[in-house]
């Protein structure tokens, strides 16, 4: 090809002269090659993202026509009185309390011997016997009521059953044989009547119950010291706090109506303030996440209570006062801890520390120390030391950094006016660091909180919120975490159910709670380093 | 260059300080100090008298010992590892301070050190002052209030900060930062002012500034300076001593280093033609 004007004759090499594959050059190559992983980087984050959203955010749709079914269904109105049932029910446990006390003191203190003891305490028995078994009638009814609440949910979701199967031979093309399905049709109104109609004979019945409590309580024995004696008087006051409830549930079930629209806030409500998390129920399925936030927030302040000394403690000794060979020994050491396989730490925190902390709680000598002594091996104290353990590296490295990036000018300028290397590193060296550690506290909290097999294994899986009114005993009851209830029962779930939804969006809590404790820490980073100058 | 320039405008500007400080007596004595760092010997023999309420500045080029030695004197060098006094001893008003006997922390409060770099801690201007009279247990807020007056006017900068002493250190000037770490040495009240060229990281308008503030502390304070500038050297001391390799070279009254200097390492490094 002639070019109307060739070119001019150079020998000033700026062509581009290098060897090109597909049109690409090695730069280009390589330049794609990164930019390649960072595109994917960011579309899996997406993609895991959306995912989330998408699974989850079916639940709350599904958790809606689930409390539909639950008042349709007419299982709230049963619910109403078993209230009072599970009421009395606590309260019986309170007179075995009290019986427990009175035993022990009649053993201990008078030192009757159990068969003694036993008998002094007839009167007593015949007492909480009495008490306890009034409930029986209301007990009775309760149970009949239940079995017929359950047959109409039970019917409802057969027909819904039967709606989704005739559907779907209707979109395979089956006419004859989705026409052959048999769709029964639930009444609710004829239905419900059935429990309703109850009412007369239930008012009836707490009328009864009433006296029978309160001539119960008329049977009561003295106790024998003040301190019993005070306990009587609470329990007397319970019980009529109990039957002061009574008018408040009839006008409860005189109101209830099935027909009562459930307002859709309630779908999340239910959800983020539910205190039950209860799945595969014959009765009805609760899916609150506070039992679960409750569980993960204990054992992580748990962990952070200890890590916090020990991995801000370290750091400051490794950084400002230990020799060059203890630093050369500690940091590998503290560093290493985190190498360990958490399922690795689960099974030590089963077979070792949680054995360990038990037969230490049982001990006379530390009968003192807040909820000693427990029987329960696997609880918030033993994942949260085991988690202090996963924190504790985390916190300890970005700690030393922080104080490592503390400039020497500023200790320096402190030795100079005489200050000790304690005061240094107290008025000096901490606080200029404070806000690394502190985003290194945080950075430990979502390490804390993100860890599964650790909880999985140690925390106990009791789902349950942890009975605060123990005070600092609290630790040392078992509760199930955000994340173990992932993963102990994402594999057992039915795909698309609202149960598979519902841990969907326990786990989309984790990622924004993830986030939100990340994003903190690095504003809290960015502000440090502004500051410094 | 002309080295007279800067002494002659100098001295035209003030009474020169050799011909009208009567002798001194002698406050600090560094009997023949050897010192090193691990196994390189960084002092050879160092043999100096510092008077009392005089300033003495040490020059010499880039690593000559001279900043090595200053931080003998209020032994900052202990906080470095591997290093020792392997010979002679210093003495403060008789006392030698690397004896096992001599608490580092009570020495550091009588001989207050400036830095290079101005160094004010990430506190409010009123708290890096107190600092030092706090560590010592003084806690009483009028007491405070008036050292900080006392300690800020003292270092010429009370007019510009006193309405915003609660504000952080940090947010001062380069020059006004130097000086904050002058008033927060000089709160303690120690006896001897360590300088380690507080002017190198100033401009010239800064520095005119702090080389004023040293002529008002000389009359209360014993100061050494190190520095790089010659003419720095001239106009504020009154006895310079000049390194080089690690050895001294010469000690003499300021004026008969400049104009007159018997060393002939001394005559080349000052009319720099080294260094």
């Amino acid at each position: 090809m002639d070019s109307p004007r060739p070119a001019p004759a150079s020998d000033f090499l700026v062509n581009k002269k290098r060897v090109r594959v597909l049109g690409l050059s090695f730069d280009d190559a390589v330049k794609i090659f990164f930019g390649g992983n960072a595109f994917v980087s960011v579309l899996v984050l997406a993609l895991i993202t959306y995912f989330l959203f998408q699974e989850g955010f079916g639940f709350f749709g599904q958790n809606h026509r689930n409390l539909l079914t639950y008042r349709q269904a007419g299982l709230e109105y049963v619910d109403y009185i078993r209230t009072q049932e599970s009421a009395h029910t606590a309260l019986t446990r309170y007179l075995s309390d009290l019986r427990l006390r009175q035993f022990s003191h009649a053993t201990l203190e008078k030192k009757l011997t159990p068969a003694a003891a036993n008998e002094s305490l007839v009167a007593f028995d015949n007492f909480a016997a009495l008490y306890g078994d009034s409930v029986e009638p209301l007990r009775g009814l309760v149970s009949e009521l239940t079995e017929q609440a359950t047959a109409i949910k039970t019917k409802f979701l057969v027909a819904e059953d039967k709606a989704v199967e005739r559907q779907q031979l209707t979109a395979e093309g089956k006419i004859a044989e989705a026409a052959a399905v048999q769709i029964e049709t639930v009444d609710f109104a004829v239905e419900v009547k059935a429990l309703t109609g109850t009412l007369p004979a239930y008012k009836e019945l707490a009328a009864e119950f009433i006296k029978k409590l309160d001539a119960a309580l008329l049977t009561a024995p003295a106790m024998p010291t003040a301190e019993l004696t005070t306990r009587l008087e609470r329990f007397r006051q319970l019980s009529s706090d109990f039957t002061a409830t009574f008018p408040a549930t009839t006008r409860s079930l005189e109101t209830w109506d099935y027909t009562r629209a459930v307002p859709w806030y309630q779908a999340f409500s239910a959800f983020l303030f539910g205190r039950e998390w209860l799945t595969a129920s014959f009765w009805q399925d609760w899916y609150g996440i506070v039992p679960l936030f409750m569980g993960s927030l204990m054992v992580s302040l748990v962990a952070l209570l200890l890590a916090v000394p020990m991995g801000v403690g370290a750091a400051i000794y490794v950084n400002q006062i230990a020799s060059a060979a203890e630093q050369r020994f500690i940091k590998p050491c503290i560093e290493f801890i985190s190498a360990i396989p958490s399922v690795v730490l689960g099974f030590f925190g089963i077979a070792v520390l949680g054995q360990l902390l038990r037969w230490l709680s049982q001990q006379d000598a530390l009968a003192w120390v807040p909820g000693f002594p427990f029987s329960e091996r696997l609880n918030i104290l033993t994942a949260g030391c085991l988690l202090a353990l996963i924190a504790v590296p985390t916190i300890f490295t970005l700690a030393e950094d922080a104080l490592q990036n503390v400039p020497k000018a500023f200790k320096e300028a402190s030795f100079a006016l005489g200050a000790t290397r304690l005061q240094t590193i107290i008025k000096i060296v901490v606080p200029a660091s404070l806000s690394g550690i502190i985003s290194a506290v945080l950075l430990g909290l979502g390490r804390v909180i993100g860890e599964t097999m650790v909880v999985l294994l140690c925390a106990g899986n009791r789902i349950a919120i942890p009975d605060f009114t123990a005070g600092l005993a609290v630790v040392t009851q078992p509760v199930h975490t955000m994340t173990g209830i992932i993963a102990q029962e994402m594999g057992e779930v039915v795909r698309g159910s609202i149960h598979y939804r519902a841990l969907f969006v326990v786990g989309l809590g984790l990622f924004f709670l993830s986030l939100a404790i990340n994003f903190l820490a690095q504003k809290i980073v960015n502000k440090y380093r502004i500051s410094i100058g | 260059m002309d080295i007279k320039t800067p002494f002659t405008a100098s001295s035209s500007g003030r009474s020169s300080p050799v011909s009208a400080a009567p002798v001194g007596a002698i406050l600090i004595d560094i009997d023949h100090v050897d010192f090193y760092y691990g196994a390189s010997q960084a002092l050879h023999d160092i043999n100096l008298k510092i008077e009392e309420k005089k300033v003495t500045a040490f020059i010499g080029p880039s690593g000559c010992g001279k900043s090595t030695l200053l931080r003998c004197l209020n032994r900052m060098n202990d906080l470095i590892d591997g290093t020792r006094v392997a010979k002679g001893q210093i003495k403060i008003r008789g006392i030698d301070i690397y004896d096992p006997s001599v608490d580092v922390i009570e020495l550091r409060k009588r001989v207050g050190m400036v830095f290079q770099k101005s160094n004010p801690f990430p506190k409010s201007i009123y708290e890096n002052i107190t600092y030092g009279l706090r560590l010592q247990g003084r806690s009483n807020k009028s007491d405070l209030d008036a050292v900080v007056e006392k300690s800020l006017r003292g270092a010429a900068l009370w007019d510009e900060v006193k309405d915003r002493l609660h504000t952080s250190g940090l947010g001062l000037s380069g020059g006004q930062q130097q000086r904050l770490c002058i008033a927060r040495a000089i709160a303690v009240e120690p006896e001897v002012i360590l300088m380690d060229e507080p002017c190198s990281a100033l401009d010239p308008i800064a520095t005119v500034k702090v080389e004023e503030l040293i002529q008002e502390l000389r009359t209360k304070f014993t100061i050494v300076i190190v520095t790089h500038n010659m003419q720095q050297a001239a106009r504020c001391s009154d006895k310079t001593a000049f390194f080089y390799m690690g050895k001294l070279i010469e000690f003499a009254d300021t004026r008969a280093i400049f104009m007159n200097p018997a060393n002939a390492q001394t005559e080349a490094y000052v009319s720099g033609r080294f260094g």
